[in-house]
Formats: structure tokens, sequence, C-alpha cells
């Protein structure tokens, strides 16, 4: 699979702060994935290199095979973006403005912009300047869509959407991916509705790249163990390296486990023990996986 | 082919897919040479990424439950009956065993347990 987008020990800062630590990866094309971190971890600077709104300060950044800084039209055409607080024309009706980012684009599609204006339920005739945040969201999404982009870049999409709103919107990700084969980045807090669509997952902390990696190799690293003996007699502590995390009662013990895959047959050829998996959500595994390398645990 | 895909529940989504999809043939609701959904197709019902459906169906060619006819079109393989037997008390097997651990935990006795289980065949409804 191609890279569609690729950071080389990016590094970008803004005076004294350091927003993007020598970031270093590669992102394949047709996945959907998951841009996940804390607030202030990097994810709009970052989003904003690949789209050629800011240039490193160290490092290099390609998107669709090109550096940020010579990104064309040819580029430009196949991306779509919507940043998390759209700059619009406030006094344009939304019609208007419609057809006015349409003229900019030769494969815009009038026909996928009024199924999704009508599924949206997204009026035509107010002025944007008079829209709510819910309605200027669903207009940034819309209009980043219609031209058929082969690469989708999405930031925050969804905080201000009900819950009807954001389901259908997630629903409209996967049929992006399906009906135009394009590669999707969502950056967003809200795991829940994320979990849903991506298949892939990049994390930053403090600016610093922690997790690029297919969800499902996630689902499968860690694991909780519930592990429990009718004599009541567990040891203290277990001292298997693959326990990352564990609380014990002496009955009861919950392990946080790496590679449980790999390491339960021998845990269990030692131990004399009841024990039962749990697989982790991505709610679950977030607090793992934006502990970087350069933390302690 | 009615499926569920629970996407909150940790196990990857195209391992739910793989189980539900050989549990459907263990209890031949999907028979032998029927056809599945196209991976378009199922994405659709599912609003499953296609390539989640790749790959489970991937894998379930790969290891021989699934099989490619004609061009595109992808159908349950033949198997053979003791294959369907191990399959069947495989997916028994993963039912059963939190139910072992808690009656051994509640120091239920083997035979306690075992009628109890032969009670609820016998009477599903109880």
């Amino acid at each position: 699979m191609n890279p569609v987008l690729e950071a080389d020990h990016l590094t970008k800062r803004f005076d004294a702060t350091t927003a993007l630590n020598d970031v270093t990866f590669s992102f394949p094309e047709g996945h959907i994935a998951g841009l996940l971190g804390r607030n202030g971890s990097g994810k709009t600077t970052l989003l904003h290199h690949f789209v050629g709104m800011l240039l490193p300060s160290a490092g290099e950044c390609r998107t669709l095979g090109m550096p940020g800084r010579d990104l064309g039209d040819s580029e430009l055409s196949r991306i779509g973006f919507v940043p998390q607080t759209p700059r619009l024309i406030e006094w344009m009706t939304v019609e208007q403005h419609l057809r006015y980012l349409g003229s900019f684009y030769h494969r815009w599609d009038r026909t996928r912009l009024g199924r999704l204006q009508s599924e949206l339920a997204l009026p035509s005739r107010p002025r944007i300047g008079t829209l709510s945040v819910g309605d200027r969201q669903k207009f940034a999404v819309i209009s980043a869509v219609c031209h058929h982009p082969s690469l989708l870049l999405l930031d925050e999409p969804f905080s201000a959407l009900d819950p009807i709103v954001r389901e259908r919107m997630l629903t409209l990700l996967i049929e992006l991916a399906r009906e135009d084969e394009s590669t999707i980045v969502v950056s967003s807090h809200i795991l829940h509705d994320v979990e849903k669509v991506i298949d892939w997952v990049i994390c930053l902390d403090e600016g610093r790249l922690t997790v690029n990696a297919p969800l499902d190799e996630l689902q499968e690293r860690y694991a909780e163990w519930t592990v429990t003996t009718r004599a009541g007699n567990l040891p203290a502590r277990f001292d298997e390296p693959c326990v990352l995390a564990q609380e014990s009662d002496g009955h009861a013990a919950r392990l946080l486990v790496l590679n449980p895959g790999l390491n339960e047959a021998g845990f269990r050829a030692g131990h004399d023990v009841d024990l039962v998996a749990r697989p982790l959500n991505l709610e679950q595994l977030f607090p793992l996986l934006i502990r970087g390398s350069h933390r302690q645990p | 082919m009615l499926i569920a895909i629970d996407p909150h529940s940790g196990v990857p989504a195209y391992r739910q897919l793989m189980d539900q999809i050989r549990f459907q043939i263990a209890s031949g609701v999907l028979q032998p040479g029927a056809e599945l959904p196209s991976t378009r197709a199922l994405s659709a019902t599912l609003s499953l990424n296609p390539m989640t459906i790749s790959k489970a169906y991937g894998l379930l060619e790969h290891d021989g439950v699934l099989e490619r006819r004609r061009g595109q079109t992808l159908t349950v393989a033949a198997a053979s009956k003791e294959e369907h037997q191990t399959h069947k008390l495989g997916h028994l097997r993963r039912h059963l065993a939190p139910a072992a651990i808690a009656a051994r935990q509640m120091g239920v006795s083997s035979e306690q347990a075992v009628r109890l289980f032969r009670e609820m065949l016998n009477r599903p409804d109880s």
C-alpha cells in the first residue's frame, strides 16, 4: 500500500513551545484513522502540516507523496479538509457559498451535495453568519467531500453535533471510504464515536507520536485478566514481564497484560489459577496509547 | 445474513465477523456452497469499514472455511462431518468456559453442574 501521509522527523516550534517533536510515521492508503490525543497534544498542528497550512521547523511531511511546501492544485484537488473552526464567508447564503466553493473543482458532484444536504438537514437559504455551530460543522463536512477527495482530513468534526447527526456523519465516513475508496483521518475526543468507524490509530502525546498502528493490532496487544483461585493464596505480586499493572486481594487479582495471546499458556502453566480474559475497548486502551516511551509509566 | 458487530466490545471487528460466520456455518444457517455478500454490500449493511470485511473474508478463505469460485463469488466451503463436529464443540466450549470457572469458584460439584446443564438442555426455558 502506498503511504498517503508521511512524516519524517517532523518538528514544529512556536516560539518557546514545541508543538510537534520529532514525529516520524507513515499512514497507508485505504484506511480510516483516528487521530487521538489529549488537548494540546499536537493533533491540529499535525493536520495543518498535511494540508500545507503550516510548514515544518525541522524535518519533513509529505501528503500524497508531495512535501507540504510543494502541494499544488493536483494534490489539493484530491484532498478534503474539515478544519476545527471553519473560516467561511459570513454574508453569503448556504447555497451561494456552496456554489462558490463548487466553482473551484472539476469534479464537484451536485447530486452528492443535494443528497447530503437533505440527509443532514442543512437548509440552503440562511446566511452563513446566522448558522448554529452544529450547522456550520455540517456545512464544513459537506463542502469538503463533494469533489470526491481521495484523502479526507477532519479536525474534531463532531463536537457540536447531536447524537443523531453524529451517527449519520459516521455512516457517511464509511460510505466515502467505500464509494470513493478514500483514505480518512479524523481527530476526535469522542472515542466512543470514532471507535465505530476507524481501523487505524495515530496517537500523539505532548507533541510526540506514541502509536501508529491498526486498531485490531492494538486490541489484540492488550487485555485485562481476572485471575482467581479457590484456595485464596494468590501471590502478592505477579512478576511476569507481560503484566503491566495489577491489583490483588489474595483471592482475585486484576491484571493489565501485554500480548495476552502469546502469554496466556505460559501464565496458566506457572500458576494454578482460573483466568478470564477481557478485551479492552478504545476508551480503556486510550491511557495505554498515550503513554509513550518518553514518559515513565 | 444476520450479523451484529459490537464496536465497543474491544474484540476486533474482523474477529467478531469471522466468529459469527463460523457460527452460522456450524449451526447450519450457512450451508456449504452458500454465497456470501460482497465486501461492498456487507460494508453497507453493517456500516463497517470495507477493509475490515476484506480482512475477515481473507482469513476465512485462508483457513479453508470460505472459497472463491468463478472469479469473485465467495462461497462456504464444503467441510467434512468431523470438521463440523470439531467446530461445533469449539463454539460450545467457549460458551461454557465462564460457567465452569464460576462453578469451581462457588464450589459446585461436577455432578451438580452436569445435572444442571442436562436439565437446561432438556428444558431450554428453565
